[in-house]
């Protein structure tokens, strides 16, 4: 019994010694990202000061002039658009046009502290906050992008004062553009991919976090009511406020977890049995049953999900074959009507089993087909069973091959919204008359709360909790796994 | 592939996006998505109007589009640059349109203001005003409105027994069925109860933000108290109501699970797909307390008559709508008597219009049509609109934070957190006088 106990305590004590290792090695990491971040800032800076007293006179005045150093040399194309970047830039920064009566440029930046002061009325609009926010994160946007294209400008400008001290001649605006297309073609593709990236992610996503920050919600609606920074108060609420997101976070984080766990491995494990079995030499007719159940990923899984749905109503065709059969009285609820909350988990976790298995399947069916035989004919010479090489070969190459699969599977299970959305609307309700119910995961709750109840500040909460969360296990997971450690073993 | 063509597609699809990035919006109007059409001719009849009346074709098109009423005030908050400038919600979204210094224009227009005064009951002169700014303002031009009804299967239920709740139960008793499939579990369905007045009187002690004022809710009443005694006896009755399932009440209507469902005329056309030439319409029923519901000042034998939100939807304009100067003269026409008319006898929407009932002939008939605007200008007499529009918080409270629920939870007796199984009136009491506090703070506390 003391052996068994002080075995438990070394497990929990490994336990939280691997956590809190993982933990002071993120810190580590992030302590060492700032280091060198500052330290590369630095070092661009001494670049800078030391290119600027090295660069020709005409180079100089490009630090204050865009374009004046490739104007000088009779670039005038591209003099020219770093001309209009700059008076562009300038332009919007200090006139600060607006759109939808908010303005960008210098007024936005000051607006983007306040949020906004002028309390309109019935006939002249309110200042909109939320735009007002939108617009100094766009703002910020401008000055990065300007601050690239200045730094473009003095690098250019500084080429050229190098090709003339080394004899050579300036690039042709043709010269600049065939350039382009050949050697930095790179930059031509990637340059449209970047802002891209910039406009379409990293804007709203910075923009989003920037809500939980706030107090938006339905009772400041955008454009009628101000609203304002709140520090960290919204994290606070979360666990210590009166509202339903502290009293039902945990219980929501804790089903959205447990679902994930379930739902990835129970398909991942169905998956790979199937496949197995359908790869043993004895089942005929291989091709077919690959491609039966490849066919379920080929319907819309909305679809399937809403027939399934369908199927086991109250009065749809389970429920009535179950009744006519004799084996129960009364028509079950398995979906979002469910007396029994544990009913509908089990029932979704199920369905997901059906739409989920078919991708598993598939993919182990081909790394099945992929295990190279010598290894088993070496363990067969070894005098190895079949057992002990399923073990020993084909389980660790099929977990090596497909970890990284599990890893994004399981945090796709963590923001699963279709199968929980469509198939029980996050119900059945809990008691209290709370919006989240019991099969509800932190994206259907997110969404609730966003879409009908306008509490735009929490749902931002929950979606960086969710972010870390999701982050954060996939980080530690990866880099313990051996996919990652021993990257070069099956090669 | 070829770098040229490569970067050739690349300028290509950022002109394409570049081009696609502005378009001037015309003047856009949002219906009900089953009364696009019927609208669509009626601007077409407006914009001959004007052209006859300026001597110009009107100088902006006009879109017609389709939305669901009741959530077109959220959406049209979610941006409302981009929102319609004329657009048709329930009066209790008031609140929220009008919250702070108010997304929406009031009516100027002398015109329409009299059309307001002149062609609308004074309860829906009520509640399509707001205040902002400490001024009371016109918002909403009411052209529509809607009760509760009860649809009905003709073949189970007699007429004699579709008059009160105990002979529709009766009726599903002996035919072992449900006698009610809820539509839903919020705020509206369970109003045929907590609404329920006196029938002898016309009177009840529920207070529901009375005169605009948040404080001013009282849902502990003794009559109410006891309605859901009643009301609980009825729900967790073997053959009495049927909670929202996943198959959907027109499935339990249609295939004869239950025998009635309480809903308005916008699910008309699925209740009469369900049942046919089986459906019956007709007011909502009354139920009597017995001893066993009986309390404080209620005596056993005392008749209720379930009751309604009558509400009505109206049009509202979008403040600051660079159209604003057409907005009310259409708005005007729109919900003018005559496009009113027109609308019941096309798309049945029931007309706002006060004396519709007496002067228009198409509501006189005998068809289902006709049974449904009637009996929803019977439950009008037993109705009140929903107080919610005066205050951005009213309709928050009253159906997003909770209280259905409670509601429901005593119906049900199921155990709540806070108080347990509702056995005792005490403990109904108690769950109301928790409910009361949800109305007036968003809390339960």
């Amino acid at each position: 019994m003391n052996d068994r106990n002080a075995l438990k305590q070394g497990v929990i004590q490994k336990i939280f010694s691997s956590i809190l290792k993982s933990i002071k090695s993120i810190g580590y990491g992030i302590y060492r990202s700032l280091v060198r971040f500052v330290l590369g800032v630095k070092k661009r800076f001494v670049r800078f000061g030391k290119r600027f007293m090295d660069a020709s006179a005409v180079t100089k005045v490009s630090h204050f002039v865009m374009g004046f150093g490739q104007l000088a040399r009779k670039q005038f194309v591209k003099g020219f658009i770093y001309l209009f970047i700059q008076l562009g830039f300038f332009f919007i920064l200090f006139t600060s046009p607006t759109v939808n009566g908010t303005p960008i440029g210098l007024d936005a930046l000051r607006n983007f502290i306040t949020l906004g002061t002028v309390e309109g009325d019935v006939f002249t609009p309110t200042d909109n906050s939320m735009l007002m926010m939108l617009f100094g994160v766009v703002t910020l946007g401008l000055i990065g992008m300007f601050i690239a294209g200045y730094l473009s400008n003095i690098n250019s400008s500084y080429h050229n004062d190098l090709l003339i001290r080394d004899g050579k001649k300036v690039l042709s605006f043709k010269e600049d553009l065939a350039e382009l297309l050949d050697s930095r073609f790179h930059m031509t593709m990637l340059t449209p991919a970047i802002l891209g990236i910039v406009v379409f992610t990293i804007l709203p996503t910075v923009f989003m976090i920037l809500i939980a920050f706030t107090n938006f919600d339905a009772q400041h609606p955008a454009g009628q009511v101000l609203f304002d920074w709140v520090g960290f108060e919204n994290f606070k609420n979360v666990f210590s406020g009166q509202g339903e997101v502290s009293v039902r976070f945990i219980p929501v984080l804790s089903w959205t977890l447990v679902w994930a766990f379930f739902a990835t491995f129970s398909n991942y494990i169905a998956g790979i049995l199937l496949a197995l079995l359908i790869n043993k030499k004895t089942i005929k007719l291989k091709k077919l049953w690959r491609t039966v159940f490849i066919l379920t990923i080929a319907i819309p899984q909305f679809l399937s999900l809403l027939a399934v749905r369908s199927i086991l109503s109250e009065y749809g065709p389970v429920n009535n074959l179950l009744m006519t059969v004799g084996l129960i009285d009364n028509p079950i609820s398995f979906l979002g009507t469910a007396t029994n909350p544990m009913t509908a988990r089990a029932s979704v976790l199920f369905i997901n089993l059906w739409v989920g298995i078919p991708y598993t399947m598939l993919m182990t069916s081909g790394i099945l087909m992929n295990i190279p035989t010598d290894l088993y004919e070496a363990a067969q010479i070894d005098g190895a069973t079949k057992r002990q090489a399923f073990i020993s070969i084909t389980i660790p190459y099929i977990v090596f091959v497909t970890t990284p699969y599990l890893i994004t599977s399981f945090v796709g299970n963590i923001t699963s919204f279709n199968i929980i959305f469509l198939l029980t609307g996050g119900g059945p309700a809990v008691g209290g008359g709370y919006k989240a119910g019991s099969t509800d995961l932190l994206v259907t709750w997110l969404y609730k709360l966003t879409i009908d109840e306008n509490e735009y500040n929490m749902g931002s909460v929950i979606g960086i909790f969710t972010f870390l969360i999701t982050a954060t296990g996939t980080l530690l997971s990866y880099r313990k796994s051996k996919a990652y450690k021993e990257e070069e073993a099956f090669q | 592939m070829n770098k040229k063509i490569l970067f050739l597609i690349l300028v290509l699809a950022s002109v394409f996006v570049l081009v696609g990035c502005k378009k001037d919006a015309p003047l856009t109007i949002w219906v009900g998505t089953e009364s696009v059409e019927f609208y669509e001719g009626v601007i077409e009849d407006y914009l001959a109007a004007y052209e006859t009346a300026n001597g110009e074709a009107f100088p902006h098109e006009i879109l017609v589009k389709g939305a669901d009423t009741g959530s077109a005030a959220a959406t049209f908050l979610e941006d409302t640059e981009a929102g319609p400038d004329i657009f048709t919600v329930a009066h209790d979204n008031l609140g929220k349109l009008i919250a702070g210094s108010s997304s929406i224009a009031p009516v100027t227009d002398a015109d329409l203001l009299a059309q307001i005064e002149n062609d609308n009951p004074d309860s829906f002169k009520e509640v399509i005003k707001g205040v902002v700014g400490g001024q009371t303002y016109t918002f909403g031009v009411p052209y529509i409105a809607q009760s509760l009804v009860l649809y009905y299967n003709k073949e189970f239920i007699t007429t004699e027994q579709v008059q009160t709740w105990e002979g529709i139960l009766a009726a599903a008793e002996a035919a072992n069925k449900q006698a009610l499939s809820l539509t839903g579990t919020d705020g509206f369905n369970n109003s045929f109860l907590l609404l329920a007045t006196n029938a002898e009187t016309g009177q009840s002690s529920l207070k529901l933000y009375y005169g605009g004022d948040i404080n001013n809710n009282f849902a502990s009443g003794d009559d109410t108290v006891s309605v859901m005694k009643w009301g609980q006896r009825f729900f967790t009755h073997e053959n009495g109501p049927k909670r929202p399932t996943d198959s959907g009440w027109q499935i339990e209507l249609k295939d004869e699970i239950s025998l009635s469902v309480i809903s308005g005329a916008w699910h008309y056309n699925a209740a009469s797909a369900a049942l046919g030439s089986k459906l019956g319409i007709v007011k909502l029923p009354t139920f009597t307390i017995t001893e066993a519901d009986a309390y404080g000042s209620v005596t056993a034998g005392t008749v209720f008559q379930s009751g309604t939100f009558a509400d009505t939807k109206m049009f509202v304009m979008k403040k600051g709508s660079k159209y604003q100067e057409f907005l009310q003269d259409i708005v005007k026409y729109l919900s003018s008597k005559d496009v009113q008319e027109a609308s019941y006898e096309e798309v049945q929407n029931l007309p706002a219009y006060k004396n519709a009932a007496v002067e228009f002939e198409s509501m006189t008939g005998n068809t289902l049509e006709a049974q449904l605007a009637s009996a929803q200008i019977e439950m009008f007499e037993h109705g009140i609109p929903q107080p919610f529009g005066f205050d951005n918080r009213f309709n928050f409270y009253y159906y997003s934070k909770g209280a259905p629920d409670l509601i429901l939870e005593i119906l049900e007796n199921k155990s709540g957190t806070e108080t347990g199984l509702f056995t005792s009136f005490d403990q109904i009491k108690a769950q109301l006088l928790i409910i009361e506090n949800i109305w007036k703070t968003g809390n339960k506390e």
